[in-house]
């Protein structure tokens, strides 16, 4: 149940965000997607998650795969509370509707806030939850169809150290629950030290680096460093951007 | 040297270009979206609880208005019209012009109206919200067709219900009308009532229910569509409301300008 893309390639307003884009994501693994702010990386996204079309290339996965996607800020509904916003896809969902009773629907929803570590606030709404209580129903909601490709969107955005530590050991334990394939797309290396296996590095909608979480964090790639090590001097040209 | 691109001609043109460009990207939007609500609609796809819940906005939310805006016009036509008709010995006809003016024009129109200011800005600017902060795109993710869960349950309560808001204004417009001639004419209820009857047109009747229900689903498309092609944050949300509302506006002065030339032309 593995995610291959291949030769992506995203255009606008004539400009290629994405310049064939290709790699794959094993089963229970995650790749982690680094780069600056504009280099393509929430597009790739859009793109695997059906939100946007590619114009040339193939996003390849198995026809039942179910995909799901934690956004930046979590994307919930906000005019539903958490049980609402978890159980959205399976009770608007015609082929869950005639699977699930609505009994079976609350063991699941509260199945998957246990996942998330989060109980007794599913009738509280968006706006009463704090930004990691937030992404983690979210994360609960993403899972709510028992995805086999999750895509995270800046997971840890805004959110301090010991909560992001927190999210990103959820995004190690859903992956090893779900097995699934996971793609994060990522500015902070905590994030990639502790929840990612591979790692590809866009600039100016190209892979301009591939390899292991160690391989970017000491290796010799000159973009790669200087994204380590957050230098304005680099082969990535900070003021053009 | 003459420069083209400075001269006020020029620029006048590129400004108008632009907004013929805007104009016809709005116009294709709504279609856009139209053609999506009538394949739902064609095909039976509609989520009927939700169709029920943004019912209940379109029926109780702005009744309140719309009875107050209709009611106090009414009473100020009857207020102008009563007395004056009163000294020309035609106060008789006071019920009979009153339910002319109210059904064919007046309820639909002031309703229509107090509809697109408490039902209308409000959808165009939640669903705006919803594009601007992820939520339609969270909702294309969990395979849920935006289309179908927000637009075509508002479209189909627009539709079903923006007759109701007109006959329960309307009723209470002719009640407002008969309670002030009463007192700023000296018409007896009788009188009115009777005269009322013989202004009451079955006809009229049912083309102001189409043509409600047609500024019910206008309201609707046009305040949906505009929030849906929202993009950016808070300054478009508002940008996006402020079009719903000026775009509905003028869809139901086009809408009532065909229908009075179809049915009373």
């Amino acid at each position: 149940m593995s995610l291959e893309v291949k030769n992506l390639i995203k255009v606008f307003d004539n400009k290629r965000v994405l310049n064939n884009i290709s790699f794959k994501v094993e089963d229970g693994q995650t790749l982690g997607v680094v780069g600056f702010s504009g280099s393509g990386k929430s597009t790739l996204l859009k793109i695997i998650s059906g939100i946007l079309y590619e114009d040339e290339g193939q996003i390849i996965y198995p026809d039942d795969a179910e995909i799901a996607m934690s956004f930046q800020y979590s994307a919930l509904f906000d005019f539903l509370n958490v049980y609402d916003n978890i159980s959205f896809p399976l009770v608007e969902r015609k082929e869950f509707r005639d699977k699930y009773t609505k009994e079976q629907i609350d063991e699941i929803v509260n199945e998957k806030l246990q996942m998330v570590g989060l109980q007794g606030i599913e009738d509280k709404f968006p706006s009463e939850l704090s930004g990691g209580m937030q992404k983690r129903v979210a994360f609960a909601r993403a899972i709510v169809t028992n995805p086999k490709i999750i895509l995270y969107d800046e997971p840890t955005a805004g959110l301090d150290p010991v909560t992001s530590t927190i999210i990103e050991d959820y995004i190690v334990q859903l992956k090893k629950e779900l097995n699934a394939s996971c793609v994060v797309v990522t500015h902070q290396l905590s994030t990639i030290k502790r929840a990612v296996d591979r790692v590809i590095m866009l600039y100016q909608g190209n892979i301009v680096f591939e390899g292991n979480v160690e391989e970017l964090l000491s290796g010799t790639n000159e973009y790669a460093k200087q994204f380590v090590n957050a230098t304005v001097e680099g082969p990535m040209n900070i003021a053009q951007k | 040297m003459f420069e083209l691109e400075k001269t006020l001609t020029y620029r006048a043109f590129l400004l108008l270009l632009g907004l013929s460009r805007e104009f016809l990207i709005t116009l294709g939007n709504i279609g856009r979206d139209f053609s999506h609500v009538l394949a739902y609609i064609l095909s039976l796809k509609i989520n009927v609880r939700e169709t029920i819940e943004q019912a209940k906005r379109f029926a109780f939310d702005s009744l309140p208005i719309s009875l107050t805006i209709v009611g106090m016009t009414s009473a100020i036509i009857a207020m102008q019209l009563a007395p004056e008709l009163a000294k020309q010995g035609a106060a008789d006809y006071t019920g009979m012009l009153s339910a002319i003016v109210m059904i064919r024009e007046l309820a639909v129109v002031m309703s229509g109206f107090a509809i697109i200011s408490m039902v209308g800005s409000s959808f165009a600017s939640e669903i705006a919200s919803m594009s601007v902060t992820q939520q339609i795109n969270a909702m294309k993710v969990l395979k849920v067709d935006p289309v179908e869960y927000l637009i075509v349950p508002r479209f189909a309560a627009g539709v079903l219900f923006m007759p109701v808001v007109f006959v329960v204004a309307a009723t209470f417009g002719l009640f407002c009308a008969g309670l002030v001639s009463h007192y700023c004419a000296d018409l007896s209820i009788l009188n009115y009532i009777t005269s009322l009857w013989r202004g009451l047109v079955v006809k009229d009747i049912m083309i102001a229910i189409l043509k409600s229900s047609f500024f019910g689903g206008t309201i609707a498309l046009i305040s949906c569509s505009m929030g849906f092609s929202t993009r950016g944050g808070a300054k478009e949300v508002g940008i996006a409301t402020t079009k719903a509302v000026v775009w509905s506006f003028l869809a139901i002065a086009i809408w009532d300008f065909i229908f009075a030339s179809i049915f009373y032309l």
